[in-house]
């Protein structure tokens, strides 16, 4: 049985984003609103020092698929809607999902409800929600053309395009569908859909750096397996005990 | 590592037989709290991939765009491309978004407000194509008729290095107009001017980056824009691995964090820098002895202050060092330079040091902040002088010119051109190109080159000079400095026909609005370029089914206007079209835009696909064989190219003292009946004698006082700008905070915090930033990545127009921020006709609101 993981070489990333948008392609994220970023894969950045001594840091960060994850602690359902494989994948059953957003609520890692601060790096969400009642595509749903008559509406758009959403990218899960429901919680699924399927998950097949590196932590002879077992790394808030199975190596910048 | 499915399959047994089964499974009790279950079923999207191009920027990568149903999903790097090794940046992965922005003009348009200005609306109403066009060759027609077809001007945005020559090229010569002009010069032409003026290549440089040890980025952040992206970014980690990054940029960039060294060099001291540096390496003894040569006596008699004698030297590759050294290196120590740069002397001589110690794998590699001010072409080649110094000229690890791609060239026109064309075709452009003041002298050829921004002060002198514009994918009212003029030449305009996907500011001017193709997407044509020691071919190629009454601007409209022109008399466009340009294969004629089109990739690439004698690049079997892998890449750079006496400068050698320049200057004075030094005071520029001919530092020209503007301003572009076009899209947006220090959904000036407490000004303040062209209203940012007395600001929001995402209310011309060229005053390196931008030579100063 392999137990997957990531790990992600702060070094080779530039924070230049390709993984983070590669993620809202793959997985159709809908954009911001409801205080909810939809951003399953995001950073946060920071900038210290006083001038000319200053470095800028960001990190990538998305779901740590946990070993011990508090999200699932927190589901009340009978199966729990949230629940982890055998491979560790720490998965959304829409199906099963009540919206009670408790989920949000445990995560340490997830900020339940974004303000300002999450437009400067400094908080983020793991986890986010499909509001009752609201679309959860909301820029399809949007019937109003700047230029009545000669520009399209996001309605027309997807009309003509033959999809929900016209760049739908329409995997198949039982999971958490392509286009998510109302009334449901989201998150990072580490593109079980791909790598059930021998695939890289979106974010580390686009990286330009490679900084991502996907695989099987058992598996002595896979590249996580020996990063883990030669470098050092470090895990985002070990001290909450959740043992997440996303792993950081190096330092951003040099001078750090 | 690719994960195979059999490890998966076999690491959960149980999954398998419940997948065929479906459903939901009984949770298993296990040893820890957490309940573990199998997944419930899962697939990837299923679809394919074909070939592209992306034009997010001027890397123009081969991509590869994923087509689910007829719909442009998902984007990659094409995935045999060597230049971007199967990758894009982020600015790739907005192609789909960019594809489907609900804010595309989906139909033609004209305008019924006869009224134009910023924020006078067009009240455009949809027409047909046939109309449209009808309004367009009437209106071509009527100057051919008034025997004045030298009032067409057409001016091009981003282009198709193919089709273009059709809209470009065979449009107005046919025509008969000598008014044709590219972007280029307001984007990053001068900094051509170092490598050209020095070694005869007026072009970007590559670099082999897999093999550099020390990379010296100068005024740009290679890893967020400017020349492969993708390249730079997978390659960044190795060079901090195994050897010394350096960056000389005066805000915090993403290579600057990256960086070993950060030299927040002054704005616009470059030259001064570069100077220091070149210094430091002469009196130490080290240059590359191989490239440069060396002293006959073999002792180095570079010693600070002191003149040396040039037969004392005996050079190799170059021309011209010990005047160099005599004219402007002598006395350039570092601690003359930290006045200058406030570069302590200590660092410049340092990381002088660590260039020298890894050459000739020291690659410089030099971006638009060194050259595109008013000075800018002597920075550049005082910056692009260090790679001569170095040897890192044309060697593996250092800085190369670039591979040509065989292309197949389009039928001749001349026998398409009559006697009207003969006398307007060929008169003086509208540019001011060649004029005393404007020696443009790209491929240092005095007038040859393009000076763009300068159009619109033609047409406010002069409002009969242009009565028929034509453009294609631009928005000068927003991408050229002070854009206001624009604003004021373009509403006094008698015609405007603009072929654009959005309703961008420049369209707000138009009589008649042409709707494009979003080619990364829609288009079909061959762009070709280099990257990473190879040159290529990339098809840009229809990725999903066009959802609006879009077409080519370059090929399919040309066609289209042809015919029309036709049906009016003048039928020779359409005739060259129909006559000349055969299917390479078939050598059928086109009978409709769509064929023309297909003809028209198909000449420019059947020289790789169909190939007269074997090529040493990538083999192709035929058209479908190109269509499909998309990529047609050169073999390597042959290394050493220019060695030997074969750089194409006037002495063949790499020209320290640029004999190439004074050549192309005495044809420029002479012309004028002057002398150079007059020529370089009119044009503001400092140098006069031989220094005018050397890499040297010149104090940057500034518009507004210190007491009036205090501040210097850095601009910059938004690694997530697809040139000006992506601000309307929700994930450019979202992912603004990626531009170091910004903030995401918004437009943030930064500002060291030491200059915010004398101003009594805070994060979130809402401030007013003026200089003598202009103000703009945004928000503040306190930031420690930017010196005291210097702030910034990423190109990219301020949009009143475009979208209503990119506007903060479109339909009241309302920007959502500001846009930089507000306050950048109308100015340029006259030596190369390009825009300043960069290089502080416009003040400003910051107010609360």
């Amino acid at each position: 049985m392999p137990k997957f993981g990531m790990v992600i070489d702060l070094q080779k990333c530039v924070g230049c984003g390709s993984c983070a948008l590669a993620c809202k392609a793959e997985n159709n994220t809908r954009s911001r609103g409801n205080a909810q970023s939809y951003n399953w894969a995001d950073f946060i950045s920071k900038t210290e020092g006083i001038f000319p001594n200053t470095k800028h840091f960001t990190m990538p960060v998305l779901c740590n698929h946990c070993s011990e994850p508090a999200c699932i602690k927190s589901c009340p359902t009978e199966p729990t809607a949230i629940f982890k494989t055998p491979e560790g994948f720490v998965l959304i059953n829409e199906e099963l999902c009540v919206g009670c957003q408790a989920c949000q609520q445990s995560c340490p890692y997830s900020s339940p409800t974004l303000d300002d601060r999450s437009l400067n790096g400094e908080t983020y969400s793991v986890l986010s929600f499909n509001p009752k009642r609201r679309p959860t595509q909301p820029q399809w749903a949007d019937k109003v053309a700047m230029i009545p008559g000669c520009t399209a509406s996001g309605v027309e758009t997807a009309e003509k395009s033959g999809a929900a959403a016209p760049n739908l990218n329409h995997y198949e899960s039982e999971n958490s569908y392509a286009i998510r429901n109302q009334n449901v919680v989201e998150k990072c699924t580490f593109c079980h859909h791909r790598v059930s399927h021998g695939l890289q998950p979106a974010c580390v097949e686009v990286c330009p750096s490679k900084a991502r590196i996907f695989g099987d932590q058992l598996d002595a002879g896979s590249e996580i397996a020996k990063i883990l077992a030669k470098e050092k790394t470090f895990r985002l808030q070990e001290d909450k005990g959740t043992k997440p199975n996303v792993y950081y190596i190096n330092k951003y910048s040099p001078r750090a | 590592m690719k994960l195979t499915r059999r490890s998966f399959i076999q690491g959960s047994a149980a999954a398998a037989t419940l997948f065929m089964v479906g459903g939901l499974h009984a949770a298993q009790p296990k040893t820890s709290a957490i309940v573990i279950r199998d997944g419930e079923p899962a697939s990837p999207a299923k679809g394919d991939w074909v070939a592209s191009c992306c034009q997010g920027c001027t890397a123009w990568c081969a991509i590869e765009i994923f087509v689910q149903d007829g719909r442009a999903v998902r984007v990659r790097g094409n995935q045999l491309s060597k230049a971007n090794g199967g990758y894009v940046c982020p600015r790739g992965h907005l192609i789909p978004q960019q594809t489907y922005d609900p804010d595309r003009i989906k139909v033609p348009m004209k305008r019924t407000n006869p009224l134009k200005g910023r924020g006078v609306d067009p009240k455009f109403v949809p027409i047909s194509w046939d109309e449209a066009l009808d309004m367009v060759a009437d209106k071509m027609i009527e100057l051919r008729n008034n025997n004045e077809p030298h009032k067409l001007t057409y001016i091009r945005g981003r282009y198709s290095s193919t089709a273009t020559q059709i809209l470009y090229g065979a449009l107005p010569a046919v025509f008969g107009t000598p008014n044709y002009f590219s972007h280029s010069s307001i984007c990053a032409e001068a900094e051509k001017m170092g490598p050209g003026l020095t070694q005869g290549f007026f072009g970007y440089r590559d670099y082999d980056l897999a093999r550099t040890q020390c990379l010296v980025i100068w005024g740009c952040d290679p890893v967020s824009s400017n020349r492969m992206v993708p390249a730079a970014i997978a390659n960044l980690s190795g060079i901090i691995d195994r050897g010394t990054l350096i960056t000389v940029d005066p805000r915090l960039s993403t290579s600057a964090t990256k960086s070993h060294e950060w030299l927040p060099i002054k704005v616009g001291t470059d030259g001064a820098l570069a100077s220091a540096i070149a210094h430091v390496l002469l009196v130490e003894g080290l240059w590359n002895k191989a490239f440069v040569g060396d002293f006959k006596e073999g002792k180095n008699l570079f010693v600070a202050g002191k003149m040396v004698d040039e037969a004392a030297f005996a050079e190799t590759e170059t021309n011209g060092l010990v005047k160099w050294w005599n004219l402007e290196l002598k006395d350039k120590t570092p601690v003359w330079a930290e006045k200058e740069t406030l570069i302590p002397a200590a660092q410049t001589l340092r990381v002088a040091r660590l260039m020298a110690k890894s050459a000739p794998q020291t690659a410089v590699w030099m971006g638009p902040g060194v050259g595109m001010n008013p000075r800018g072409t002597y920075a550049s080649m005082a910056v692009h002088a260090l790679n001569g110094l170095l040897g890192s000229i044309d060697v593996e690890g250092g800085v190369l010119q670039t591979n040509s791609v065989p292309l197949g060239a389009y039928p001749k026109y001349d026998a398409y051109l009559d006697e009207v064309t003969k006398k307007y075709g060929k008169g003086k452009k509208i540019d001011g190109r060649g004029d005393k003041d404007m020696p443009a002298m790209m491929n240092a050829r005095p007038g040859s080159g393009v000076v763009a921004n300068n159009i619109a002060n033609t047409m406010l002198k002069d409002p009969d000079a242009v009565k028929v514009l034509l453009s294609s994918w631009s928005n000068f009212n927003f991408s050229c400095t002070d854009p206001a003029r624009w604003d004021k030449a373009l509403s006094k305009l008698p015609f405007f026909a603009h072929m654009v996907t959005n309703a961008s500011e420049m369209t707000q001017f138009a009589d008649v609005v042409l709707p494009s193709t979003f080619n990364a997407t829609e288009g079909l044509s061959v762009i070709t370029n280099n990257g990473a020691t190879h040159g290529f071919a990339s098809i840009q190629q229809p990725a999903g089914k066009r959802l609006w009454d879009v077409k080519q601007e370059e090929t399919e409209v040309c066609w289209l206007l042809a015919a029309k022109l036709k049906a009016r008399g003048f039928a020779n466009l359409y005739d060259y079209f129909a006559t000349e340009f055969k299917d390479p294969e078939t050598g059928k004629t086109a009978s409709n835009e769509m064929e023309f089109s297909e003809i028209l990739a198909k000449i420019s690439s059947a020289t790789m696909w169909m190939p007269k004698e074997p090529l040493k690049g990538d083999k192709l079997s035929g058209w479908a064989d190109f269509k499909k892998k998309g990529i047609y890449n050169t073999q390597q750079y042959t290394f050493k190219k220019g060695w030997g006496g074969k750089f194409n400068t006037a002495t063949k050698k790499f020209e320290f003292f640029s004999e190439t320049m004074k050549k192309g200057l005495l044809e420029h004075a002479t012309k004028h009946q002057t002398t150079v030094d007059d020529i370089l005071k009119v044009s503001g520029y400092l140098a006069q004698g031989d220094l005018a001919f050397v890499p040297h530092y010149e104090p940057p020209k500034r518009h507004g006082s210190l007491k009036d503007y205090p501040f210097e301003f850095v601009d910059y572009k938004s690694r997530l700008n697809r040139e000006g076009r992506s601000a309307n899209l929700p994930w450019y947006q979202e992912f603004k905070k990626l531009d170091d220090g910004d903030v995401s959904w918004g437009d943030v000036l930064k500002m060291n915090p030491v200059d915010a407490k004398k101003l009594g000004l805070k994060t979130g303040d809402t401030v007013k930033v003026s200089s003598m062209a202009g103000a703009i209203v945004t928000k503040l940012k306190l930031w420690e990545g930017i010196r005291p007395g210097t702030i910034t600001k990423a190109f990219g929001q301020g949009h009143w127009a475009y979208g209503r995402i990119a506007a903060k209310d479109y339909a009241k011309a309302q920007p959502l921020g500001g846009n930089n060229n507000e306050i950048l005053v109308d100015d340029y390196d006259r030596l190369s006709g390009s825009t300043a931008r960069n290089g502080g030579f416009t003040g400003v100063k910051v107010q609360k609101v």
